[in-house]
C-alpha cells in the first residue's frame, strides 16, 4: 500500500499541473508551457515564507497565491496576448518559464530546499500502508479541485461562458462575452491556484529549479492520457503516471522511471491520440 | 547606392562562399585559444540550430528536442572512438545515422498529432538523455561522463587542433550548402506549404505525414554531425552538456536568428554561444537571457535577425532602384494545352456529423469538357460534398468514381494525385514565398525530383525546375497574374489570391477541377476574367465543378446545374431549366425576386459570416 500511496500522491502533483494546463486550454485554447514553473515559484515562495521569514501558514498561502497570480497575469500580458497563433505562444510561454527558472536560480540557488508542511510530517498508517500527511492532502486536494471546477463550469454563468469560448471564440464574442477578459481571468485564476498548488507540492517534491521541466513534461503526459480539456481525464492521467513511475522505480530502478513514463506517453499517443476522455474533431476545411 | 546595385548583381551564393573562405583561412592567423574555441563551438551549435530551423521554421513542426539527437551523435562518436575507431569521417557518418534513427523513431508518434504533442515528446527526449546514459553506465560512464576517447584521425592521419578546426569548418560549410540547396528548391516550398496548412498540402497531392517526417528526419541529421564534432573536439562527454540548457539555448538561437532562414542559425548560435562563454557570474543569468530571447523573438522579432536583414535588403533595393524584372505584360489569351478530363460520378452518397444529416442520397455526374455547377443555400451541403470528393471526410454510404474507377476511401493526397484539384473558400497561400513559387508548388507531385537531386543540383533537378517554371508562367499569363510572378503571394488582394489558387490548381493539369466559391469577393471585372478562364479550362477538356453563390456567373457558365437543398438534390438540369424551376426559385432565390440573381455582394457577406 505504501507504494500505492506514493504513486497516488506523486500522481496528484502531475494531475495539478494538468489541471493548470486545462483551465488555460479550455478558456483560450493556448498551451501554457510555464504552468509548472509557476507552481515551482509557489513552492519557493512557500519556502521563503515558512523557513526564511517564519510566517504562519495562512499568510504564507496568501502570499504564494498572490505572488503567482501576479506572475501569471504578467505572463498573459507579455507572452500570450501579443502573440496571435498558438504555436508561437508555446515558444513565448516556454521563454517566460525559462525566465522564471533563471530568476529562481539566481535567488534561491540550485540546491533542493525542503519546504515544511503546516500539518506536520508525522507518518500515518492507513490500511497497512505508510503515508505522510502532505501526501494525503495532495490527493484530496487534486480530487476536490477537479470536482469543484466541474461543478462550477456546469452551474455558473461564467463557467458556461468559458465553455462557449472554448467551442468558438468568435461566436462567444458575438454573444457579448468578453473573450480577452475571460482569457486573462483564466490566467489569473490559474495563477492563484498554482500558488496554492506550489505550497502543497513543495513538501513533497522540494523547492528546486529543475522542478519546472520535469513537472511540465509529466503533467503533459497526464493531460495526454486524459485528453485535452478533460478535468477528470487529467486527474486519472496524473494518477496513472504517478503509479507507473513508482512501480517502475521500485522494481526496475530509478533510471527507468522517466523512460517508462515516456513509453506510456508514446503508447497513448499511438493507440488513442485523443486521450481517454478527448473528442475527435472532423471538420477541417 | 551604385555600390549596392553592384553587390546585388552577384549571385546569391557568393556571400556564403566568401564567409566559408574566411573561416577556412582563419587558422593562417594567430588565433588565441578562447577565440578559436568560441568559433568552433558556435559552428557546432549553428548546425544544431539549423536542424531546428528546418523542422520548426520551414516545416512548422514543433520538434524541439535537437539536444537529444546531438547527444546521440556525440555518444556514437565517443563509443566508436573508445572502441578504437578514431576516424572522424566514420564518426560523422555513424553519428548522422544514429541521430536520424533517434529522430525518426521518436518523431513518428509525435508527428501523428503535431503541434504540442510533438513539442512535448521531443522535449521529453531531452529529459531522457541522462537516464539513458545512466542505464548504459559501463559504456558511457554514466553521469561521471565518457572519457578515454582516442585522438581523432582521418584515413589514418592523426589530426592536430588546427586540423580539427578545419574539419569543423568543412563539415559546417558542407551541411549549410546542403541545407540551402534543400530549402531553395521545390522541397523547401513544399515544407512551407505544409506549415501553412496540412489540408492544402494534401490537396496538392503531398503526403502530409511523409513530408513532415522528412522535415523532422533531415532536421535531426545536423545535430548528429555536430555531436560527432563536439566529441572529437573535447574527447570527453558529460550528459549535462545535453540538458535543457542546451535545448532552450538552441531554440533561443533559432528564434533570435530567424527560424525561416538558412544563415540566421549562424548568427543566433554566435550570440547564444557568446552568452554561454561569459564568466560564471554572468553565466548565472544565462537562463534569464534565453527566456528573454524566446519571449522577445516570439513577440517582436517575428522573422528574427534574418527577417530584419531581408527588410533592410528590400529597402536598399528600392533606394538603389532595383526592381524585380517584370517582363512584358502580355494579353490573357494564352493557348491552353489539351486536358484529358475524366467523368466524376457521385452515387447515393450520405454523410452525417453526429446527429446532423449533412447529405443524404446525393448523386451527380460531371462530364469532361463541361462545367457542372453546384448551387444551394448555405448549409445545403455543397462544401461537404466537395470535401467527400477530395477525401477530407469519410462518407457514410455511396460511391464516388473518377473516370469509372471507384476511389474508395483513398486519402486526400492520393485523390489529388489521381487528378482532382481544388481551390478553397478562403484562399490558402503560404506567407513569404512568391506568386511563381506558389503556382510551382502545385506541380510538386507531378514530376519526381527527390532530395538528393536537390542537394546535388543534378541535371534532372534543373530540368524539372525549368519545366515547372515554364508551366507556371504559362498558367499565370492565362489568369492575368504574369506581371506579379515575383511578388510576395500572401500580400495580394483577395481577388488575385483567388485567381492564384485557380492557377495553382490548373498547373497540375487536373482531370477534375473543383472551384469552391471562387467568385466570392471578386469585383465585376475580376468575375469577367474568371468566367473567361473557366471557359478556357472547360474547352481544353477538363471536368469543372463550380460551387458558387453568384447565380449570374452560374447561369452564364454552367452546362449543367445541380441544386442542393437541406442535404439532398432538389433539382438538376440546364441553366434554362433551373432558372424557370419554381421550386428552385422558391428555395434558393426567394419568390419575390423575379429570376434575377441576388446582388453578389450580399451573398458574399452571408457566406463569410457562416464560415467564421
Amino acid at each position: 500500500m505504501t507504494l500505492v500511496y506514493a504513486g497516488l500522491s506523486l500522481g496528484a502533483v502531475y494531475a495539478l499541473v494538468a489541471i493548470g494546463y486545462n483551465i488555460v486550454y479550455i478558456a483560450s485554447h493556448s498551451f501554457n508551457f510555464a504552468q509548472a514553473q509557476l507552481m515551482m515559484i509557489g513552492a519557493f515562495v512557500a519556502y521563503a515564507g515558512f523557513v526564511t521569514l517564519g510566517l504562519p501558514a495562512v499568510i504564507v498561502i496568501a502570499m504564494a497565491m498572490a505572488a503567482v497570480m501576479l506572475l501569471s497575469a504578467v505572463e498573459e500580458r507579455i507572452a500570450v496576448r501579443p502573440v496571435a497563433d498558438h504555436q508561437t505562444q508555446l515558444i513565448t510561454t516556454l521563454g517566460f518559464g525559462t525566465v522564471l527558472t533563471g530568476v529562481a536560480q539566481l535567488i534561491w540557488g540550485t540546491q533542493p530546499l525542503q519546504v515544511p508542511f503546516p500539518l506536520g510530517s508525522k507518518v500515518l498508517t492507513i490500511l497497512g500502508g505508510r503515508v505522510f500527511p502532505v501526501e494525503v492532502a495532495l490527493v484530496l486536494f487534486a480530487v476536490l479541485l477537479v470536482v469543484a471546477i466541474n461543478l462550477y463550469t456546469r452551474r455558473r454563468m461564467n463557467g458556461l461562458a468559458v465553455i462557449a469560448m472554448s467551442q468558438d471564440e468568435e461566436a462567444a464574442t458575438l454573444r457579448g462575452i468578453n473573450v480577452r477578459k475571460l482569457a486573462f481571468a483564466a490566467f489569473a485564476v490559474t495563477g492563484l491556484l498554482s500558488g496554492l498548488m506550489g505550497v502543497l507540492i513543495g513538501p513533497k517534491t522540494y523547492a528546486v529549479t529543475t522542478l519546472g521541466a520535469a513537472l511540465a513534461l509529466k503533467g503533459f503526459v497526464a493531460l495526454a492520457i486524459g485528453g485535452f480539456g478533460s478535468m477528470y481525464g487529467g486527474l486519472i492521467g496524473g494518477f496513472v503516471v504517478g503509479l507507473v513511475e513508482q512501480y517502475v522505480t521500485r522494481y526496475f530502478g530509478s533510471e527507468f522511471s522517466t523512460l517508462s513514463v515516456f513509453v506510456v506517453l508514446l503508447l497513448v499517443l499511438l493507440i488513442r491520440p485523443t486521450g481517454l476522455f478527448g473528442r475527435v474533431q472532423e471538420r477541417m476545411v | 547606392m551604385k555600390f549596392w546595385a553592384a553587390v546585388r548583381k552577384a549571385p546569391s551564393w557568393t556571400f556564403p562562399l566568401v564567409l566559408a573562405a574566411v573561416f577556412l583561412a582563419l587558422p593562417l592567423f594567430p588565433l588565441d585559444y578562447t577565440t578559436s574555441r568560441y568559433i568552433q563551438l558556435s559552428l557546432i551549435l549553428a548546425m544544431v540550430v539549423s536542424g531546428l530551423n528546418l523542422s520548426l521554421g520551414y516545416s512548422g513542426q514543433l520538434a524541439i528536442g535537437q539536444a537529444a539527437m546531438y547527444a546521440a551523435g556525440a555518444y556514437t562518436a565517443g563509443l566508436l572512438s573508445k572502441a578504437g575507431y578514431t576516424d572522424v569521417a566514420l564518426h560523422i557518418v555513424a553519428a548522422g545515422l544514429a541521430a536520424l534513427v533517434v529522430g525518426i523513431l521518436t518523431g513518428i508518434p509525435g508527428l501523428r498529432l503535431g503541434s504540442w504533442s510533438l513539442a512535448m515528446t521531443s522535449f521529453f527526449l531531452v529529459l531522457l538523455v541522462p537516464d539513458v546514459v545512466d542505464i548504459f553506465e559501463e559504456h558511457t560512464g554514466g553521469h561521471l561522463g565518457l572519457s578515454g576517447m582516442g585522438r581523432p584521425t582521418i584515413f589514418g592521419y592523426p589530426l592536430t587542433p588546427t586540423d580539427m578546426f578545419l574539419a569543423i569548418v568543412v563539415v559546417a560549410v558542407a551541411w549549410f550548402a546542403i541545407f540551402r540547396n534543400i530549402v531553395a528548391s521545390r522541397h523547401g516550398v513544399a515544407f512551407q506549404v505544409l506549415k501553412q496548412s496540412p489540408v492544402l498540402a494534401s490537396s496538392l497531392g503531398m503526403s502530409v505525414y511523409r513530408t513532415k517526417l522528412a522535415g523532422y528526419a533531415i532536421g535531426s541529421i545536423p545535430a548528429g554531425l555536430a555531436g560527432a564534432l563536439l566529441a572529437n573536439l573535447d574527447l570527453y562527454l558529460s550528459p549535462e552538456t545535453f540538458g535543457f540548457h542546451l535545448a532552450t539555448g538552441a531554440l533561443a538561437a533559432s528564434i533570435l536568428g530567424g527560424s525561416v532562414s538558412v544563415y540566421g542559425a549562424l548568427f543566433g548560435a554566435a550570440i547564444v554561444q557568446f552568452s554561454n562563454d561569459q564568466s560564471t557570474v554572468f553565466a548565472e543569468y544565462n537562463l534569464v537571457f534565453y527566456g528573454a530571447f524566446l519571449l522577445i523573438g516570439g513577440v517582436l522579432l517575428r522573422g528574427g535577425v534574418a527577417g530584419l536583414m531581408r527588410t533592410v535588403i528590400r529597402r536598399l533595393d528600392r533606394a538603389a532602384g532595383i526592381v524585380a524584372d517584370h517582363g512584358p505584360l502580355e494579353s490573357t489569351t494564352v493557348e491552353m494545352p489539351r486536358i484529358d478530363g475524366a467523368v466524376l460520378e457521385v452515387s447515393n452518397v450520405a454523410k452525417a456529423f453526429g446527429g446532423n444529416q449533412a447529405l443524404r442520397d446525393v448523386s451527380l455526374r460531371a462530364e469532361p469538357g463541361q462545367v457542372t455547377a453546384l448551387i444551394g443555400p448555405n448549409g445545403s451541403g455543397k462544401t461537404t460534398l466537395l470535401n467527400l470528393v477530395c477525401g477530407f471526410y469519410r462518407r457514410d454510404a455511396g460511391t464516388i468514381t473518377l473516370g469509372g474507377v471507384e476511389i474508395g476511401h483513398a486519402t486526400p493526397d492520393r485523390i489529388a494525385r489521381l487528378g482532382v484539384a481544388r481551390t478553397f473558400q478562403t484562399p490558402l497561400i503560404p506567407p513569404g514565398i512568391t506568386v511563381r513559387d506558389v503556382v510551382m508548388s502545385g506541380r510538386y507531385t507531378l514530376d519526381r525530383a527527390g532530395y538528393f537531386s536537390a542537394i546535388l543540383r543534378t541535371p534532372r533537378f534543373h530540368a524539372v525546375r525549368r519545366r515547372d517554371r515554364a508551366r507556371a508562367d504559362e498558367v499565370l499569363r492565362l489568369v492575368g497574374l504574369a506581371h506579379l510572378a515575383d511578388s510576395e503571394a500572401s500580400a495580394l488582394p483577395l481577388g488575385q489570391r483567388r485567381m492564384l489558387e485557380v492557377a495553382r490548381a490548373l498547373v497540375r493539369e487536373p482531370k477534375v477541377l473543383l472551384l469552391d466559391e471562387v467568385a466570392s469577393g471578386l469585383d465585376e471585372a475580376e468575375v469577367q476574367t474568371l468566367a473567361a478562364v473557366i471557359r478556357q479550362i472547360r474547352d481544353a477538356g477538363c471536368t469543372v465543378i463550380l460551387v458558387e453563390h453568384n447565380f449570374g456567373l452560374v447561369l452564364s457558365q454552367a452546362d449543367r446545374i445541380v441544386v442542393l437543398a437541406r442535404g439532398s438534390v432538389l433539382a438538376e438540369g440546364t441553366p434554362a431549366e433551373i432558372e424557370s424551376n419554381p421550386q428552385v426559385r422558391d428555395e434558393y432565390l426567394g419568390v419575390a425576386e423575379q429570376g434575377a440573381a441576388r446582388p453578389s455582394g450580399a451573398s458574399v457577406t452571408v457566406a463569410e459570416g457562416e464560415r467564421a
